[in-house]
C-alpha cells in the first residue's frame, strides 16, 4: 500500500452534509408530530374525525419520524464522517453511500405515509409493513457495505472505539430487524408475524429493547466517542475503559428485553434473567458516562467559544439518569407500579430528548460549520436553544413522573372489599393537566429545534461542502 | 478566611443570592455548623408539611376520593422522608467534594455543605405546598422552584467554589446528573416500599 494517497483523493463529505440536513428536517417533522399527539391527549377532537390524524396513527408517525428519520439519518451521517477520519481514507463505494442516503429518506417518507394510511404490523417501533421491512433491509446492507468497506481499506491499523459502536449498531440492528420482521404477507399492506403468542412478545421486545440499546444507545455512543474528543480537543480519558465498556455493553444489553414483559405469560426465569442483566448493564453504561465526563472536564476553556459542548455535557447527565432509571424500572417491585403508566414515557423521553437529541444537536453545531469551512451563524441562538432544550426536557420528565406515579398508585388501589377502587376511565379523566404540561414541554423543545434549523440553515446558506483530503499516513500502515 | 456565616443565610439566599455567594466565597464554614444550623432544619420542612397536609386533607391524586394513609404509616413515611433527605444532602456534599479535585474547586467539606444549602433552600421552602397534597398542584409549584434551585446552582457554584464559570458549568452539570439519579432513586424506593406494604394499600 502506498504511503501517500493520491492528490485527488478527498473525503466524501457531501453525503454527510445531505444526511445531516435530512436529519434536521426529520427532527422538526417528527417532534412536531409528537407535539400534535400530545395536544390530542388534551384536546381529543383535534383529530377532526379524520382517521389519518387519529392518535394511533400520528403517534407511530412521531416515533418512526424521530427514531428512523432524525436518529438514523444522524447516525448514518456521523458514521460516514467519522469512519473516514478514523481510517484516513475516503468512503468505500461512495455511490452506494448516496444510495443509502436517498433510499433511506424515501423509505421513511413513504413508510410514514403508510402509517397514516393505517398500514401497521402491530409491533412497537417496528410498525412498518413488509414492503418497507424489505426496503430497510436492503438499505441497511448497503450501509454495512459502505461502513465496513471503509474500515477494510483503512490506513490506520487500530479500529477506533467509535467504529466498534457504529459497527455493533449496523450488525445488531440488521439481526434484530430481520428476525423480528419475519412475517407472512397476505396483501401489500398486511402481513402476519411468523411468531405467535408469548413467543412473538419475547421476540418483539428482544427487538424493541435492543433497538433502544444498539441504536439509541450504542449508535449514539459511537457519535459521542468520536465527536466528544474532537470537540474537547483531547483524547478520550480512558481508552481501555471505553473498550471494556463496549464489550460489557454488547454482552449484557442483548439479554434485557424481557423486562418489558414482567408479570406476563413468559417464563419466570426469563423475567429474572432480564432483571439481573438490566442491573449489570448499569456498570458499562456508567463507565461510558464517566469516561465522557472526565474527557470533557479538562476542556472547560472550550465552553467560552463553543456552545455545542454544553449540549454534550448535559446529554451525559441525562444519559446517566436514563441508564440508571432503566435498570431500576426493570426491578419487578418497581415495575409493578411503573409499568403501563406515563412514567415509562417520561423515562423514554429523558433518554430521547436529554441524551439522543441533545448529543445530536451538539454534534450538528460542531459538524456543520466544519463541513462548510465557516463559523456557526449565531452562538447566541445556540445558547438559547440549549436552555430551551434543557427546560423542555425537565418539564417533560417531571410532568410524566407526576402523572406516572399517580396512575400506578391509582390503578392498583383497592377498596375495603379488595376490589379495584378506580376505573381506567376515571383515572385517565384526571390526567389532562399533566398532559397539558407535557404539551408545553414539547412545544418548548420543538421551539429550540426550530432555532437550530434556522441557525444551521444560515450557516450553510450559499456555501458548499469543503473538500478535505485525508492526512498523509507514514507511521501506521496496515 | 473567616469561618462564621452571618445570620439569616436562608432568607438572604432567597432574596439576594449574589451577596450570599460572595460572602461564602470568602468563608471557610465548619461543616457541622452548616449541617446543624441550616441543613437539618431544611430537611424537616418537606416531611413536616407533608405529614400535616396528608393527615388533614389526604393526598389528591386526581381520583374522586382523597387518599388517607394510616396514622402510623404516615409517621413512619414522614420520618423516612426526613432521613432520606438528610442522606441526600450529605451524599451530595460528599460527591461535590469528590468532584472538586477534578474541576479545581475548593475542597473543604463545609463549603460543599454550604453549596447544598444553596440548592436545597428554595426546594425546601417551596415544599410548603405539601400542605395542600394535590399531586398536580405540587408538580406545578415545584417545577419553577426546581428551576430556581438549578439557576442558583449554575450561578452560585463557580463563585462559591472559586472556579471559572466554564468549569463551574461542567461541575454543576455533573452534580445535576447526580441529583437527577438521586431523585429517581427516591421515586423507585418509594414505589418499592408501597409494594412491601408500607404506604397506601395496593393490590400487589
Amino acid at each position: 500500500m502506498s504511503a501517500v494517497q493520491p492528490a485527488t483523493e478527498y473525503y466524501r463529505d457531501r453525503v454527510v452534509t445531505a444526511l445531516v440536513m435530512f436529519s434536521v428536517i426529520w427532527a422538526v417533522l417528527g417532534m412536531a408530530a409528537g407535539v400534535y399527539v400530545a395536544a390530542e391527549l388534551v384536546w381529543p377532537t383535534l383529530d377532526f374525525g379524520q382517521q389519518w390524524l387519529s392518535f394511533g396513527r400520528m403517534r407511530t408517525l412521531h416515533t418512526n419520524g424521530v427514531i428512523f428519520g432524525f436518529g438514523v439519518s444522524a447516525l448514518m451521517g456521523t458514521a460516514f464522517y467519522s469512519v473516514q477520519r478514523t481510517s484516513h481514507v475516503p468512503l468505500f463505494a461512495p455511490k452506494l453511500a448516496w444510495f443509502c442516503c436517498f433510499a433511506w429518506q424515501i423509505a421513511v417518507l413513504l413508510g410514514g405515509i403508510s402509517l397514516l394510511a393505517g398500514w401497521n404490523a402491530a409491533k412497537e417501533y417496528a410498525e412498518l409493513e413488509w414492503p418497507f421491512d424489505i426496503a430497510i433491509t436492503v438499505v441497511w446492507v448497503c450501509f454495512a457495505i459502505v461502513f465496513f468497506g471503509t474500515i477494510a481499506k483503512r490506513r490506520i491499523k487500530p479500529i477506533y472505539v467509535s467504529n466498534w459502536f457504529y459497527g455493533a449498531l449496523i450488525i445488531v440492528i440488521a439481526m434484530l430487524h430481520i428476525v423480528n420482521s419475519l412475517a407472512l404477507p397476505v396483501t401489500i399492506s398486511k402481513s402476519y408475524s411468523i411468531f405467535s403468542g408469548a413467543q412473538d412478545a419475547i421476540v418483539q421486545w428482544w427487538y424493541g429493547h435492543n433497538a433502544v440499546g444498539f441504536l439509541l444507545t450504542g449508535g449514539f455512543l459511537g457519535m459521542m466517542y468520536y465527536f466528544l474528543p474532537k470537540h474537547a480537543d483531547r483524547p478520550i480519558w480512558s481508552y481501555r475503559l471505553s473498550i471494556v465498556a463496549f464489550w460489557a455493553f454488547v454482552y449484557s444489553y442483548i439479554w434485557a428485553g424481557p423486562h418489558h414483559l414482567h408479570y406476563n405469560a413468559i417464563p419466570e426465569w426469563v423475567q429474572s434473567l432480564a432483571v439481573v442483566m438490566s442491573l449489570i448493564l448499569l456498570a458499562p453504561s456508567w463507565a461510558t458516562m464517566i469516561n465522557g465526563i472526565m474527557t470533557v472536564s479538562g476542556a472547560w476553556q472550550k465552553l467560552r467559544t463553543d456552545p455545542a459542548l454544553k449540549f454534550i455535557v448535559l446529554s451525559l447527565a441525562f444519559y446517566g439518569l436514563a441508564t440508571f432509571e432503566g435498570p431500576m424500572m426493570a426491578i419487578k417491585s418497581v415495575n409493578v407500579v411503573s409499568h403501563f403508566t406515563d412514567w415509562t414515557i417520561g423515562h423514554v423521553h429523558s433518554g430521547a430528548l436529554g441524551w439522543n437529541a441533545m448529543i445530536t444537536f451538539g454534534t450538528f453545531y460542531f459538524l456543520m460549520p466544519r463541513l462548510m469551512g465557516t463559523g456557526l451563524y449565531s452562538i447566541r441562538l445556540a445558547n438559547i436553544h440549549f436552555w430551551l432544550a434543557l427546560a423542555g426536557t425537565m418539564l417533560y420528565v417531571l410532568a410524566m413522573w407526576g402523572a406516572g406515579v399517580s396512575q400506578g398508585l391509582l390503578w392498583l388501589s383497592l377498596d375495603e372489599m379488595g376490589e379495584l377502587s378506580f376505573s381506567f376511565k376515571d383515572i385517565m379523566a384526571s390526567m389532562p393537566p399533566y398532559y397539558l404540561l407535557r404539551f408545553v414541554a414539547g412545544l418548548v423543545f420543538l421551539a429550540g429545534a426550530l432555532l437550530m434549523t434556522f441557525n444551521l440553515y444560515m450557516t450553510i446558506k450559499g456555501r458548499r461542502t469543503l473538500r478535505v483530503q485525508p492526512p498523509e499516513v507514514r507511521s501506521h500502515q496496515v | 478566611m473567616k469561618s462564621e456565616i452571618s445570620s439569616w443565610l436562608i432568607f438572604r439566599l432567597l432574596m439576594r443570592p449574589a451577596s450570599v455567594f460572595e460572602e461564602l466565597s470568602d468563608t471557610r464554614p465548619d461543616p457541622h455548623v452548616v449541617f446543624f444550623r441550616y441543613l437539618v432544619w431544611l430537611a424537616v420542612i418537606p416531611p413536616a408539611f407533608a405529614y400535616i397536609g396528608a393527615s388533614t386533607f389526604g393526598w389528591r391524586l386526581g381520583a374522586a376520593q382523597p387518599l388517607y394513609l394510616d396514622g402510623g404509616d404516615l409517621i413512619v413515611i414522614s420520618i423516612m422522608y426526613f432521613f432520606v433527605l438528610i442522606f441526600g444532602f450529605v451524599s451530595t456534599a460528599i460527591v461535590s467534594q469528590w468532584m472538586a479535585s477534578t474541576y479545581g474547586a475548593r475542597y473543604s467539606l463545609g463549603i460543599h455543605f454550604a453549596l447544598v444549602t444553596i440548592v436545597a433552600a428554595p426546594l425546601a421552602v417551596g415544599s410548603a405546598i405539601h400542605l395542600y397534597p394535590h399531586v398536580f398542584i405540587n408538580v406545578i409549584v415545584l417545577i419553577p422552584v426546581l428551576m430556581w434551585s438549578m439557576f442558583l446552582l449554575y450561578r452560585g457554584l463557580p463563585v462559591v467554589l472559586k472556579i471559572s464559570p466554564e468549569r463551574g458549568m461542567l461541575m454543576a452539570s455533573a452534580l445535576i446528573g447526580y441529583l437527577l439519579v438521586a431523585a429517581v432513586s427516591l421515586l423507585g424506593l418509594t414505589v418499592a416500599l408501597w409494594g412491601g406494604g408500607i404506604g397506601p394499600s395496593i393490590g400487589v
